[in-house]
């Protein structure tokens, strides 16, 4: 057996351009996410019977199905029923905050209800609004005990934005198998993609390890 | 009593659930005097004061304070709670401040102080319940009694009318009790009028204007505190007494 990691090295443009589209991805979705996950988790919390289920719902849903599903779904489901045609790109980032706004949305909801009653009648018996006890007092120590959690969801989403080569987004693992299909050279190609998402991956990891030690639960 | 009364509750009924926590209380605060709440846990002590600025709604009956009714709408309640400072069993500071922004948040979120002068007001608090050299630290860095002092510069911050002290000591060590105890003191000689629910009977005894002893949601007897500790009249507050043994002799 013979190597040839020539295609690598003349491929890595290629490569690194979907390395790219990869960051780009978990960035945006995350900025999406954050804000989405949030709001899902305020209207469960809001005491609003419909909006609280509707919510629910949602959750459910996305965190019960499978992503590739999802991905799938948006791209061939919208447009056939809906008359809703997005390019590649927005249906990956679509189908990918949903998806991930779910589970943001547990993550922040889980927090904000670990925060006790003490505190919101400490704020409250200041006189202070309840959106400002929340913004100044509830949501900050919420967002330290969940930070965490967070981060482990950011390193899922990470790997998993490799599931949107399915309808043809060029990040990394589309271009790798783009690649691959164009030279037959497998064991190259896959090599050099997974020392890529490694050489990213890893040092997520370890500031998700980071994470988890510097905000240990504190009181 | 030739003060104005400044918090007056009229046949408070608060339940929960099955559970009657206040079965009809009515009691008068009058401006610059201590009023002591004493009996039994579950009695309804600390129910009463989170009625008091409407952490809980009531049920029945009617409180008002500085003669305005305390009703639950949020603008109005907010007004009230502003001008009531509450300390808590648990003290209830915020752990993600610092001692300082703990004693500022109030001011300059509420009543929209700067926080230059907001920083000059908690200074001098700090100063006064003596723990000027604390202000960078962080809640959980202090010990008990340190941290209730901390909250009850937070809410002397807010300069208010009237204190509300929910079992401010109970949650302390002994040892802490005392610097607690001596700031409230302070405050009193001061002219603060409170309502301070306490297990504390020397406390009581010796700071209080008028003493209210609770029974299962009920005031069962009101009085100085030396016709509560001396010579009380109600069986139950004997009982109650006795219990803690406090006999009435041990001055």
């Amino acid at each position: 057996m013979t190597f040839d990691w020539n295609i690598v090295w003349s491929s890595l443009p290629r490569l690194l351009d979907g390395a790219w589209m990869t960051i780009w991805l978990s960035v945006v979705t995350m900025l999406l996410a954050i804000p989405g996950g949030l709001a899902l988790a305020l209207l469960r919390l809001s005491g609003i019977k419909p909006l609280a289920m509707a919510a629910t719902a949602f959750v459910e849903f996305f965190r019960a199905t499978p992503l590739i599903l999802q991905i799938y779904w948006v791209y061939y489901v919208l447009p056939a029923y809906f008359d809703i045609q997005l390019s590649q790109i927005a249906t990956a980032i679509v189908g990918l905050a949903c998806n991930i706004s779910a589970f943001n949305s547990e993550t922040f909801r889980s927090g904000i209800v670990s925060i006790r009653q003490g505190q919101w009648n400490a704020g409250l018996a200041l006189g202070m609004s309840r959106f400002s006890v929340f913004c100044r007092i509830v949501a900050p120590q919420a967002l330290m005990r969940v930070l965490p959690a967070l981060a482990s969801t950011w390193v899922s989403l990470f790997k998993d934005t490799s599931l949107v080569s399915i309808i043809a987004v060029s990040e990394l693992s589309y271009v790798a198998l783009q690649i691959r299909a164009e030279t037959y050279r497998i064991l190259e190609v896959l090599t050099a993609m997974a020392a890529l998402y490694w050489l990213m991956g890893y040092p997520q990891a370890k500031l998700v390890d980071w994470i988890h030690h510097r905000f240990k639960v504190a009181e | 009593m030739t003060a104005a009364p400044i918090l007056v509750f009229e046949n408070v009924v608060k339940r929960y659930g099955a559970l009657t926590a206040l079965a009809g209380v009515s009691l008068t605060l009058h401006r610059g005097e201590v009023v002591c709440l004493i009996g039994p846990s579950g009695s309804g002590k600390s129910t009463l004061l989170r009625c008091a600025n409407a952490l809980d709604p009531l049920d029945q009956g009617r409180i008002s304070f500085d003669g305005h009714e305390v009703r639950s709408s949020e603008t109005s309640v907010r007004l009230v709670r502003q001008r009531m400072g509450m300390v808590f069993q648990n003290f209830e500071l915020f752990p993600h401040l610092t001692v300082l922004r703990n004693v500022t948040i109030g001011p300059t979120t509420v009543l929209k102080l700067g926080q230059a002068e907001a920083d000059a007001r908690a200074r001098k608090l700090l100063a006064k319940v003596g723990l000027a050299d604390k202000e960078t630290s962080h809640p959980s860095a202090l010990s008990g009694g340190q941290q209730q002092r901390v909250a009850i510069a937070r809410a002397l911050a807010m300069e208010p009318a009237l204190m509300l002290f929910d079992e401010p000591t109970s949650a302390l060590d002994p040892e802490t009790i005392g610097e607690v105890l001596s700031v409230m003191k302070t405050l009193a000689d001061e002219g603060m009028t409170m309502l301070v629910v306490t297990h504390e009977m020397d406390f009581a005894r010796r700071v209080a204007n008028r003493v209210a002893v609770f029974d299962k949601g009920r005031v069962i007897e009101e009085g100085t505190p030396q016709e509560i500790f001396t010579a009380p009249k109600v069986p139950r507050t004997r009982d109650f007494l006795s219990h803690l043994g406090w006999h009435g002799e041990s001055k």
